[in-house]
């Protein structure tokens, strides 16, 4: 083994994976002493389709539903985008900092190289699967809670083994192409697809061996908490590992090294060839240099492509006629679901009987505030400090203009970006209700998607002050979703305790799906709430950045 | 000191002046109590080994960073409160030059000239050319060298009051290098200002006319260049047709560290060229002579020997 690349991987890495456990953990516990004190009958006689996406076991007991809502999604996820991260960073992260020639400058093969950081990413997220259970453990174990004839092994395993899935399938597309934003983008929108797909699919008679084709299902496909270990289940994720492990070896060898250089792209092409060059020059070139917001929207195409495709067409337009295909007796089982249990999952107090409350749950409940949240964190967390990462905002700042200006018009750019992102999902649920005809209001539609929109710009503009007074990207990144994630699972069970419940007033999750806009129309109470908190975090952005000396690096 | 006092210090006469200008990293002085007075149409060489406070203290009258204490301005005015006039009339290349890899040289400087405003294109194209730099070409494909032309034209594109660099040169040609110096010395002639902050004493002794030295954060000599180069260490090797004795050489005058191999002496020396050769051809026949100016590191080992001895 390539003792230093291994070690210092690992050394850079393991913090962020023990704060991510870490929180987890504690976030469990929280969770755990609210569902001790609930009275649990309420959830007998669910249908088991029900009972797997909500991720509440057959027996229903508070250990049960504790660890299965927060590991199922929370825990899952995390890891799986921890692992993602490493994943994307172990050869095209070397190869953007521009480090990739110094690394192999060395005798040493990239197959070494790559095997060591892989070996990192494996041990890492080992390291974080123990310490969700254990913290399971030990958690019940402080709270009395009992954990008896609940698999809590097994059902790591099966979270290890998934999130691994995408920490190689991000290094085999980082080792084939070099791009980092491609190396954990594509993994990030195959997870989101997966995890909706499992959720879904199921609740559709004869779809539900479709689920099959997704990774998530095999994560808790066969309730590894209940059931124990499926070797199948495993094998198959196994697989996947081992093909997208040999594919980054293979990759990696294939190609030229990038050194921190950039790629040709479409827009080169265009730019290069005398019939488009005229067009091409004025977008790509004088347009989009003309203005800081400009400049910075340019930077971020991608994703946000990426992003609003997901929301129109996956998120939106495909929900309605899926809903339309959802077994009408499952509807019926639907109406009875008891509130709380939708508030597991961040649905506010969602009912599936609906379209409108379908959509709340699975469009509006998590994915679209992500979706803004991804595109505006983006760009509040790198708008600053990113510049100073990369040294280039002496320059920025070496012209007359002053700081101020530099904050307002990244503001600018992750407002616009914001509002895209909140516009696509709009326009896809109502395209998507008109396909399934189902009865949704159209200003309905408008409200809740405004209201995705400021609750995810709200988040962009914390990073974006995080980023003004620390000037490093990481501190905005984490820090915005740790808060997001604490916000959102305080916000979930808030139904369920009455101090819990006096936290969430606190938390923008509040005044989103509380009031249910998409049956009820726009809150603009809540509206104006949503809508004040970019405003605070924007204004304090530009007050901390002019107080503070640059950074010289990262 | 008032806000009042200080600006009368900072009078329109000088291009960049400096007063008590300090800067602290937590307990860390990184420049200490620094004075300094530049005036228009001058090459400034700033001169220091790596770490001495040359980045900070360009960063600091940039309003980069902000000083622990004193203070410090451009043309007239104060680097912090009027920062952003300031900076209509300066040019500015960052050491360890970084620029947006993604966009080409051109779209680079079209983006700096779009927040600046007022650029002559037909100036710039004539610096590109001077400099044979490739603006068609993404940043980040160019080589180090090519990207230092890149941020070379955006400092004097639009033709600034006062051009402060770091380390301007790094990674140029020789002859782009010369190129590079002559424009240097244009821009003074028309009596603009040039901040030059390097380690190479060699292009400093070239274009500037006055050099400070700083070291430990503390500027340590400002003088003029002429002054400098008559003070400045020499590495001299002598070459005999015979064996000759060390002893001879010691007793010249400026001779230091003087060692002898057979025919062969080397020495450091700071005196009289004239007295030193005397002394070697009135005993011994001289076959070769090597003469090396001495890299700052040695200028500083000798020259401010005594400087450092007293602290």
């Amino acid at each position: 083994m390539l003792a230093n690349v291994f070690t210092k991987t690992t050394l850079d890495r393991w913090k962020g994976t023990a704060v991510a456990a870490v929180s987890l953990a504690l976030l469990l516990l929280m969770a755990m002493a609210v569902y001790r004190d609930i009275d649990l009958d309420v959830y007998a006689g669910l249908p088991e389709v029900f009972r797997t996406l909500m991720g509440v076991p057959e027996s229903a007991d508070v250990a049960s539903l504790g660890i299965g809502v927060l590991y199922g999604f929370y825990g899952a996820v995390t890891l799986a985008a921890l692992a993602l991260s490493m994943g994307a960073a172990s050869m095209a992260g070397e190869e953007r900092d521009g480090t990739i020639g110094l690394l192999l400058g060395n005798p040493k093969s990239r197959t070494e190289v790559l095997v060591s950081k892989a070996i990192s990413m494996v041990l890492l997220t080992a390291g974080g699967a123990i310490v969700l259970w254990a913290s399971a453990i030990v958690v019940s174990s402080v709270l009395g809670v009992s954990i008896t004839g609940l698999l809590v092994g097994p059902y790591v395993i099966h979270m290890y083994a998934n999130a691994l899935v995408y920490g190689f399938m991000a290094m085999a597309i980082g080792a084939w192409t070099g791009n980092r934003g491609l190396a954990s983008g594509v993994p990030a929108a195959v997870m989101a697809i997966s995890y909706i797909a499992v959720g879904i699919l199921p609740l559709i008679e004869g779809w539900t061996n479709a689920a099959k084709v997704f990774p998530w299902y095999y994560f808790d496909g066969s309730n590894p908490m209940i059931n124990g270990i499926s070797w199948g289940h495993l094998a198959v994720l196994g697989a996947g590992i081992a093909v997208f492990g040999a594919a980054s070896v293979f990759g990696v060898n294939r190609r030229d090294l990038r050194g921190q250089t950039v790629g040709v792209t479409l827009v080169d092409k265009l730019r290069a060839n005398p019939l488009t060059r005229k067009v091409v020059e004025r977008l790509a070139g004088s347009t989009r240099v003309s203005k800081i917001w400009i400049k910075t929207a340019s930077e971020h195409q991608g994703l946000l492509i990426i992003t609003a495709y997901l929301m129109f067409f996956v998120m939106g337009i495909l929900m309605g006629p899926l809903y339309a295909l959802i077994d009408e007796t499952m509807l019926s089982f639907a109406d009875q679901i008891p509130d709380a249990l939708y508030a597991f999952v961040g649905a506010g107090s969602g009912n599936m009987s609906t379209a409108a409350g379908f959509y709340e749950v699975e469009t509006f409940g998590l994915m679209a505030p992500i979706a803004v949240m991804v595109v505006a964190v983006a760009i509040g967390s790198r708008g600053l400090a990113g510049e100073e990462r990369n040294r280039t905002m002496g320059l920025l700042l070496a012209n007359p203009i002053t700081r101020s200006k530099v904050v307002l018009e990244k503001a600018v750019a992750m407002t616009l970006y914001s509002l895209v992102v909140g516009f696509a999902t709009f326009a896809g649920v109502w395209l998507g209700a008109l396909l399934g005809g189902l009865d949704l209001a159209v200003a309905n539609i408008a409200a809740v998607s405004l209201l995705a929109t400021l609750l995810g710009l709200g988040f962009g503009a914390l990073a974006l002050a995080l980023s003004a007074a620390t000037g490093r990207v990481k501190v905005a990144v984490y820090t915005t979703v740790g808060i997001a994630l604490a916000f959102h699972i305080i916000n979930s069970i808030a139904i369920l305790n009455d101090t819990v419940a006096g936290i969430a007033r606190w938390t923008p999750f509040e005044y989103y799906l509380t009031s249910n806009p998409l049956s009820n129309g726009m809150n603009w109470g809540h509206g104006a709430i949503l809508a004040a908190i970019p405003v605070v975090f924007i204004a304090l952005a530009v007050f901390l950045f002019q107080r503070r000396d640059l950074r010289q690096t990262g | 000191m008032t806000y009042n006092e200080q600006r009368n210090n900072m009078d329109t006469d000088f291009a960049i002046r400096t007063g008590g200008l300090t800067k602290h990293y937590g307990d860390l002085p990184a420049l200490v109590d620094l004075n300094l007075d530049i005036k228009p149409g001058e090459v400034f060489g700033f001169l220091g080994p790596n770490g001495a406070g040359k980045t900070t203290m360009i960063r600091t009258i940039l309003d980069e960073i902000r000083p622990t204490s004193g203070w410090a301005s451009i043309l007239g005015m104060d680097s912090h409160l009027e920062s952003v006039a300031i900076r209509r009339h300066i040019g500015y290349v960052p050491g360890d030059l970084a620029m947006y890899p993604n966009l080409t040289g051109r779209d680079t400087l079209t983006y700096f000239a779009n927040l600046r405003g007022g650029v002559d294109w037909g100036y710039v194209n004539g610096l590109a050319d001077r400099l044979d730099a490739e603006l068609d070409k993404k940043v980040g494909d160019l080589s180090s060298g090519n990207r230092q032309k890149v941020g070379l034209i955006q400092a004097f594109m639009n033709r600034p009051g006062v051009l402060i660099m770091d380390e301007p040169s790094s990674g140029l040609d020789p002859l782009v290098q010369r190129e590079f110096q002559k424009m240097m010395r244009e821009v003074a002639n028309e009596g603009r200002t040039v901040f030059l902050s390097s380690h190479t004493l060699s292009e400093v002794q070239r274009v500037a006319d006055r050099v400070g030295i700083i070291r430990h954060g503390k500027l340590v000599a400002l003088e003029f260049v002429s002054e400098l180069r008559s003070k400045a260490m020499r590495r001299i090797e002598l070459e005999f047709d015979g064996p000759v004795e060390a002893s001879v050489f010691e007793q010249v005058p400026g001779a230091r560290d003087v060692t002898v191999h057979n025919h062969h002496v080397v020495m450091s020396f700071d005196g009289n060229m004239d007295t030193l050769l005397t002394t070697a051809t009135q005993k011994y026949h001289v076959i070769d002579i090597n003469t090396q100016e001495a890299d700052l590191e040695e200028i500083f080992l000798t020259y401010y020997r005594d400087e450092e001895a007293t602290t």
